[in-house]
């Protein structure tokens, strides 16, 4: 059985459900465990026809919930175990994954975010970015990359599971139903002849020896008895995350040092931002591009400096304000006047931003 | 900025307009260039108008949708007042010369209206399965975005499979092809 799905690097034209199945392969996922929903569905097809070829495997399971702790399951055997949702699925797994924010698993989920609220649209929205970011109860200790492209669509889920088992925090690949049935092209490639080292995967439960005399044993916990137990060891968890943040956080931003107007989008939506600015830059117009990849962490740094530089900040997102509210909250303080384009469950054009930033320029 | 092709097809479900954009999409993408083409798929798929978006540029392409076309194609009445927003005054309408419409319910704005009998020609002349590579034949031709060869390269990619049980596919979906180039 060959091991290796990719053994050149080659470019290909493909949906990006397909790019995630391969970059899974690629980054060496051992097992995903899911339930279909639109418009997810390919990612498991792909995956499904791959993995018995390459000795990876496969769990239906009964619905999201279930895909989640399973997919929780797999990581506890020390397996690099991850799954995919969409909209109502990406609500019922949140309670798994708040189990994996509590006992520090490294779970890897894609979500290809459609319409919402409940079954609404099977097609496309950004309006996942609350729940992705912030989820279930809890803080929300969570890695977030909001992709743009099929090529980051297939580098950052192939980095998901290396961040997820270096820091031990469930981690997302935040695409959506554009992302997902869209084809272009990228390039696909095999990761360790990019130099890139795998973050080996370590099994929680089942270790050898004997806990307590021959090894520490090991505490996963999502319950406590007292108020201040909990109270602590969340401590420790923000330490580690303040931590990781500088090394994690990651954005894309250019023409901003003199700008009047930054227009600050992320995911699909940031391709036509990055051509409108680069459109109206070429028309002389004083107009700066920033997109966080990194939606949480968040590059609160960047932002609250751009919020005391710039006259003025346009928020672009096809949600009704889920990434807008990431952005105030990270800019408090800041002088820029907060200007929006929400478009909540629809598509923004190149040309809507553009006359959006003509309009307030 | 780089010249996008920007190409919207739009018909019945079943009409076959999603493996067209698909079809040129994979050619464009042979001949080296970047193609980006995105269905509009939900609802549609179940029976309604099915629009596919496509563009092709040399360079990357930015946000998937978009909403000035530079050519139309529409081949349903449905198809047709769906897609009336997207036309510009640079855009070329094509329809199908069959679709009994009113003349003022046509795209006025529009550059060009190309009306072209690609639904007779299929049924009469070749078979009503090749219709859509008629219409692909059509919009190369109107567009040039891939040599006629490499979207015969493309066809034969994505049905080979059928042409070897029976190659007198082959030479229908070529002759589609070519018939459809010529109506342009």
């Amino acid at each position: 059985m060959p091991d290796k799905l990719i053994t050149e690097e080659k470019r290909v034209f493909m949906t990006g459900n397909e790019v995630v199945a391969w970059a899974a392969m690629a980054a060496g996922a051992e097992i995903m465990y899911g339930y279909p929903i639109t418009p997810q569905n390919e990612i498991m097809h792909y995956w499904t026809r791959l993995a018995p070829k390459y000795n990876r495997r496969f769990l239906q399971t009964e619905d999201e919930l279930s895909a989640g702790f399973t997919t929780l399951g797999g990581v506890m055997a020390g397996r690099k175990a991850f799954t995919a949702t969409a909209g109502p699925g990406n609500t019922l797994m949140q309670e798994p994954l708040s189990m994996a924010e509590a006992m520090r698993l490294p779970t890897v989920t894609i979500i290809q975010q459609r319409g919402g609220p409940s079954t609404a649209t099977v097609i496309y929205s950004q309006q996942e970015v609350t729940m992705t970011t912030f989820g279930g109860n809890g803080e929300g200790l969570r890695i977030v990359y909001s992709t743009a492209n099929h090529q980051e669509l297939f580098d950052y889920t192939i980095k998901a599971f290396n961040v997820a088992w270096k820091y031990r925090f469930p981690t997302f690949i935040l695409g959506d139903g554009y992302q997902a049935k869209m084809r272009e092209s990228l390039t696909i490639y095999d990761p360790e002849q990019r130099g890139i080292e795998f973050v080996p995967a370590e099994p929680f439960v089942g270790k050898p020896g004997t806990p307590g005399v021959d090894r520490e044993p090991g505490h996963y916990r999502n319950t406590y008895n007292v108020e201040e137990e909990l109270y602590d060891v969340l401590q420790e968890f923000f330490a580690d995350y303040e931590k990781m943040v500088p090394e994690v956080v990651e954005y894309h931003s250019f023409d901003t040092e003199d700008a009047d107007v930054v227009v600050l989008s992320h995911g699909v939506v940031s391709r036509g931002a990055k051509e409108a600015v680069e459109i109206l830059r070429k028309e002389g117009k004083k107009v700066g591009y920033f997109r966080p990849i990194t939606l949480r962490p968040l590059p609160e740094k960047e932002l609250k400096e751009l919020a005391t530089k710039a006259k003025k900040l346009l928020v672009v997102e096809s949600a009704q304000g889920q990434f807008g509210k990431l952005i105030k909250n990270a800019i408090y303080g800041g002088t820029a006047e907060f200007l929006t384009l929400y478009k909540p469950g629809v598509g923004i054009t190149t040309e809507e931003i553009i006359s959006r930033v003509e309009e307030i320029l | 900025m780089a010249d996008v092709i920007k190409i919207m097809l739009a018909g019945e479900g079943g009409q076959g307009v999603q493996s067209v954009a698909e079809i040129l999409a994979e050619a464009a993408d042979n001949e080296g260039k970047e193609a980006l083409y995105i269905p509009n798929f939900g609802v549609e798929q179940r029976g309604g108008v099915s629009i596919a978006f496509l563009q092709i540029s040399s360079e990357r392409i930015g946000a998937p949708k978009f909403n000035t076309a530079d050519i139309v194609v529409a081949l349903s009445d449905r198809a047709i007042y769906r897609t009336k927003q997207y036309v510009g005054e640079k855009t070329v309408f094509v329809y199908d010369s069959g679709i009994d419409i009113p003349q003022e319910d046509l795209p006025k704005e529009a550059a060009k209206l190309l009306a072209i009998p690609a639904l007779e020609i299929a049924k009469n002349e070749l078979h009503p399965r090749v219709f859509n590579v008629i219409i692909m034949g059509a919009v190369v031709k109107a567009t040039g975005v891939v040599t006629d060869k490499d979207a015969k390269n493309a066809i034969e990619k994505k049905l080979g499979y059928k042409f070897e049980q029976n190659p007198k596919l082959r030479e229908l979906n070529y002759k589609a092809i070519e018939r459809g180039m010529e109506l342009v």
